[in-house]
């Protein structure tokens, strides 16, 4: 039932180990193997074991060494050092995306982008920094409750939905059957606190911000959403790694949709509120459109959140579309194992390799939104919906009509 | 409308079809795959400037070429300086200011400061110098902690390595010449002009001999007066006058004037 | 007792209409990233399209005009050139003219030609800060950097031709204040050449992206009659449908011995507006090619500045120029002493930015730094 590869095998595959597998652990809360809370599960039994060790040294016998290696407390544990670890990947994954972008778009401007450390890497962190250190401000006459709710549900929000979208079969958070619509939701719920927050804050480029958030919403959304129903309807399902696989077995799914394809790219920076369609920020004439009065670390979490968002309208791209962790010929990478293979395949299945792909064709995507970025001017509020109802819609469903010709004449 | 000649508006419009009376047509984007072009110009410059480096001068580690001409701050030559002060007066900031500072055999001479918290790198100072003493210096990085370290005292505007480019002549054509058919370059002030004495007007208060920078003015003696005095009067030795109409400034009844030659 | 409280809704309606609620008044600027400078202009919008729109200049007053009074004639030069940083020559130029008249003198031919030259070069400057400006405005930052890197071949001219940036102080009164260097000739050539291939990049880049086309085509339009009516000049003018440009009507400093057209378009729109300018690059390097081929000619022993008396006759003179956003004018008083009595400057910004009300109202708030980005604002020369 358990399959039990790659990584964890190679660190843990001493069998002196409390629980060599973690879902021999009877409170387990995943049914398939999870290698994300494989990593956390060892790294609490070193932890745990080491501290349970060290209490029953000076204080032998006592009630708190066995209630740490106690099996649920394991798994309490391991979880909080789970849910730390996957949102690490996340932030390191923003990180990056955030360096890419600056050193791409510098290039594609004939400039050099950031230079501190390590390529122009660490400017990133030392910004980060920055906001940290940056005072409190507060405008004396926001609504107070709103202003600060409204950008930590935003934040939330995002963090919730970059930590929800699976890096592979063995790296999620929640497998549901119906986990596409959960992260689509989750991700159209933000422009209505953005829509609050831009009127909590008592500025009218605020106002005007939030309302252009509620207006880009109801132009992307349902175009994007058919785009949605098409792919689960191609492949039969709405759990992303049914959909992965799906396109596994027959051909990535942008070759049938290509029309899908080119909207959803399209839509994908809508959704993340970056260049073409920032109109709700949109600097030139709205000073920083709904985030005007959000100053410091604020500012910074807001900034932390859009790229979230940036990478996960890439990750869903590249889910729906682009094969998901899957490679041609190679798959998910399931048939190298440690012990079967030597050379190149030993090291393929040391190596986190779905993950890595999936990583990999997610900034691959990345590349080509700072490409339309770089190239493109913001659209007008009045634009955006006519492109979105009259162009992106329009083509959405002709994308649906090819999809069910292809399903109803059999040939996918 | 010639059709050869307007390049950019040729193309993207149809001006060359219709008469330039009527609203005109842009290109149909449609051809161009309304954004592709766009983002495959972009994309050429990536591969560019990902293959080479970008146009970016790192400006604190590498520095753009400048010439010999380069309008930095001011320089002086010490020792080519008349202290005449035409800088001062031609100054449009005011930032020069003669101060008296001991020369290298220790005797005091007046020679310029400037500030340079005020001063425009506009060049006049080199420009009308006289005797070419004030150069442009191709030196621009000026920042100081403190405004009292901008000002440039005569020693400290010296720049080393000074090129006769950096020298800013002045050379004009005078209108009588360009009638006569002469069309010959003159260097401006210290060539042509020359003070004129009103004789009716003066006084022989021996002012003008006394702020002549270059000795040029002698007073003579023309005769006595009614009470047996000795009448004096200044002789300009043409010669040596560079015209920095400092005697006309001074001169208390406005007996001196610079007579311009055109 | 509850009849009592209860207000008539024909009332609230009244007072409602009144109030005048549905409306905002939203000022933009001075600080603003759409005001380049420090201008405002406070729109009232309703819902996203603005309904009235006042401008409000001054902020950067300096007392240019009262300044000029106290200095001698050469020394306004270098100040002439702070009028306005992106097209410090055509000012200078402008004042040098304007002198001239007054000393009824006629400068040498090279001058004239190494005066055109310079003005192009400058007037490839300033649109090329406006096309940057364009580019920021509708929300990209890739044309703004190379229209940048393109300005800097241009400032690397001005550095060989006159030792300075930006703040040229290169015209005189009777000429200009250097002869060519040596291998200028060559430079301009080449940069020109550059140029005009370079250039290209950056119209792909706009003109043949629907959205940056779909952003400025067909709104605000202006009429010919409006335009005269608000007195608006230069490349804003023509793409009202105006056939007036000073360089080829009015011809100052042999720009009659110069082959060039000048381009019109009827449309009126906000894209017409930004075609003429991108136009005029393309002319204005053509105008470089031909003066610099006059000046070679001249051979190199041409006189190129004449001696001016230093005290202008008392009496009036009027000149005028074609600058980069218009027509500018100096209007000169002179006392008979080496220092003007009055010295009046008619920007074309100024009197351009008057428009601004009948350019923005009834396009939405995002057009108006988009169709305000086609005045080519310049607050220097505005507020003086």
């Amino acid at each position: 039932m358990v399959q039990y590869t790659g990584l964890s095998e190679f660190i843990c595959g001493n069998p002196d180990w409390i629980y060599p597998n973690p879902m021999l652990n009877e409170y387990c809360p995943f049914d398939t193997y999870n290698l994300a809370y494989d990593l956390a599960y060892k790294v609490w039994e070193i932890l745990g074991g080491t501290i349970a060790w060290l209490i029953n040294l000076i204080w032998p016998g006592n009630p708190i060494s066995s209630w740490l290696i106690d099996d649920p407390t394991m798994v309490l544990f391991a979880l909080i050092v789970f849910m730390l670890l996957i949102f690490m990947v996340a932030f390191v994954n923003v990180l990056i995306v955030l360096w890419m972008e600056r050193k791409c778009m510098g290039r594609m401007m004939d400039r050099r982008g950031t230079m501190i450390g390590l390529k122009g890497f660490l400017q990133c962190v030392g910004d980060g920094f920055k906001t940290f250190l940056k005072e409190n401000t507060i405008p004396k006459k926001v609504d107070k409750m709103t202003y600060m709710w409204t950008v930590s549900l935003i934040v939330g929000l995002s963090v919730l939905v970059a930590c929800m979208v699976p890096l592979s079969q063995r790296w999620y958070v929640v497998n549901y059957d119906s986990g596409l619509l959960i992260i689509m939701a989750f991700f159209a719920l933000a422009p209505f606190f953005i829509l609050v927050s831009g009127w909590s804050q008592n500025n009218k480029y605020s106002l005007i911000g939030g309302m252009r958030a509620a207006e880009l919403m109801i132009s992307y959304e349902v175009p994007m959403l058919i785009l949605i129903a098409t792919t689960a309807l191609m492949a039969g399902s709405f759990n992303i790694g049914d959909i992965v696989y799906a396109q596994n077995d027959s051909l990535w799914y942008f070759i049938p949709q290509i029309l899908g394809f080119i909207v959803f790219f399209f839509c994908a920076p809508a959704e993340a509120e970056r260049v073409p369609f920032d109109i709700a920020e949109a600097e030139a004439e709205l000073v920083e459109g709904w985030q005007t009065e959000y100053a410091g670390m604020k500012w910074g979490l807001i900034m932390l959140a859009d790229y979230l968002r940036g990478t996960v309208s890439c990750g869903m791209v590249v889910i729906l579309y682009l094969g998901g962790w899957t490679l041609p010929f190679l798959g998910d990478f399931s048939q190298f194992t440690i012990e079967g293979s030597s050379g190149i395949g030993y090291l393929l299945a040391w190596l986190p390799m779905p993950e890595l792909v999936f990583i990999l064709k997610s900034y691959v995507v990345f590349f080509f939104m700072i490409l339309t970025r770089c190239a493109l001017a913001r659209v007008r509020t009045d634009q955006i919906l006519n492109i979105g109802w009259k162009v992106f819609m329009p083509l959405a469903v002709i994308n649906l009509v090819i999809v069910l010709f292809l399903r109803v004449g059999g040939v996918i | 409308m010639d059709e050869s000649k307007l390049k950019y508006l040729n193309k993207y419009t149809d001006i060359k079809n219709g008469a330039q009376g009527k609203p005109y047509k842009t290109k149909n984007l449609a051809k161009g795959l309304w954004i592709v072009k766009p983002a495959w110009t972009v994309f050429k410059l990536f591969s560019k400037t990902v293959a080479r480096q970008p146009v970016t001068v790192l400006y604190p580690y590498q520095k753009e070429w400048v010439p010999e001409n380069y309008r930095g701050r001011p320089g002086l030559r010490f020792d080519k300086c008349v202290s005449c002060g035409m800088c001062v007066r031609m100054c449009p900031t005011s930032c020069i200011k003669l101060i008296e500072v001991s020369d290298d055999d220790g005797k005091p001479v007046m020679r310029p400061q400037v500030n340079m918290g005020r001063c425009a790198m506009c060049g006049y100072c080199a420009e009308y110098c006289p005797v070419d003493a004030m150069t442009v210096t191709p030196e621009y990085e000026l920042a100081e902690y403190t405004r009292f370290d901008l000002l440039y005292g005569p020693r400290r505007l010296h720049y080393e390595g000074t090129t006769p480019g950096m020298e800013v002549k002045l050379e004009v054509t005078l209108p009588s010449d360009i009638e006569s058919g002469n069309p010959e370059k003159r260097h401006l002030l210290c060539e042509l002009d020359r003070p004129e004495l009103t004789e009716s007007k003066c006084i022989g208060c021996k002012k003008c001999e006394k702020v002549c920078p270059v000795g040029a003015i002698k007073m003579e003696e023309k005769g006595v007066n009614d009470k047996g005095r000795p009448i004096l009067r200044p002789k300009i030795d043409n010669s040596k006058c560079i015209c920095c109409s400092n005697c006309v400034d001074d001169c208390p009844k406005s007996a001196l004037a610079i007579k311009e030659v055109l | 007792m509850m009849a009592d409280s209860i207000v008539p809704v024909k009332e609230i309606e009244e007072k409602a209409e009144k109030m005048d609620t549905d409306k905002m008044w939203v000022i933009m600027g001075p600080q603003h990233p759409f005001s380049h400078g420090l201008w405002t202009l406070k729109v009232k919008l309703d819902g996203e399209i603005v309904t009235d729109a006042e401008p409000i200049v001054g902020y950067l007053h300096r007392g240019w005009e009262k300044e000029t009074e106290n200095r001698t004639y050469p020394k306004i030069i270098p100040m002439a050139d702070r009028l306005c940083y992106a097209a410090s020559m055509t000012y200078t130029h402008l004042y040098c003219m304007t002198v001239e008249k007054a000393l009824g003198i006629d400068i040498p031919e090279k001058a004239k030609y190494i005066r055109i030259v310079a003005d192009e070069v400058c007037r490839i400057n300033s649109h090329l800060m406006w096309l940057a400006a364009v580019g920021t405005d509708l929300g990209n930052l890739t044309v703004f950097l190379w229209c940048m890197r393109e300005r800097e071949y241009f400032l690397d001219l001005n550095v060989k031709l006159c030792g300075a940036r930006m703040t040229t102080n290169f015209p005189r009164i009777g000429g200009v204040r250097n002869d060519t260097t040596e291998l200028f000739d060559r430079d301009i050539l080449r940069t020109v050449q550059h140029f005009e291939k370079a250039l290209w990049d950056i119209i792909y880049l706009i003109d043949d992206s629907s959205i940056f086309v779909s952003r400025m085509k067909g709104i605000s339009y202006i009429t010919r009659e409006q335009a005269a009516n608000v007195g608006l000049t230069g490349p804003a003018m023509r793409g009202c449908g105006v056939d007036f440009d000073l360089r080829r009507d009015d011809p100052y400093d042999n720009y009659d011995k110069i082959d060039f057209e000048v381009p019109v378009l009827q449309e009126g729109d906000s894209y017409a507006r930004y075609m003429i300018r991108v136009e005029e690059m393309f002319q204005s390097c053509e105008i470089i090619k031909q003066a610099v081929g006059k000046i070679k000619a001249l051979g190199k022993n041409a006189p190129y500045r004449i001696k001016t008396p230093s005290r202008v006759p008392a009496g009036t003179a009027f000149a005028k120029l074609e600058d980069p956003r218009g027509e500018s004018m100096m209007y000169l008083v002179s006392d008979g002493t080496d220092k003007p009595y009055r010295l009046k400057v008619r920007s074309p910004i100024f009197v351009n930015v008057s428009s601004a009300r009948l350019q923005s109202v009834g396009v939405r708030i995002a057009d108006v730094p988009a169709v305000l980005a086609q005045i080519d604002m310049c607050l220097g020369e505005t507020d003086r």
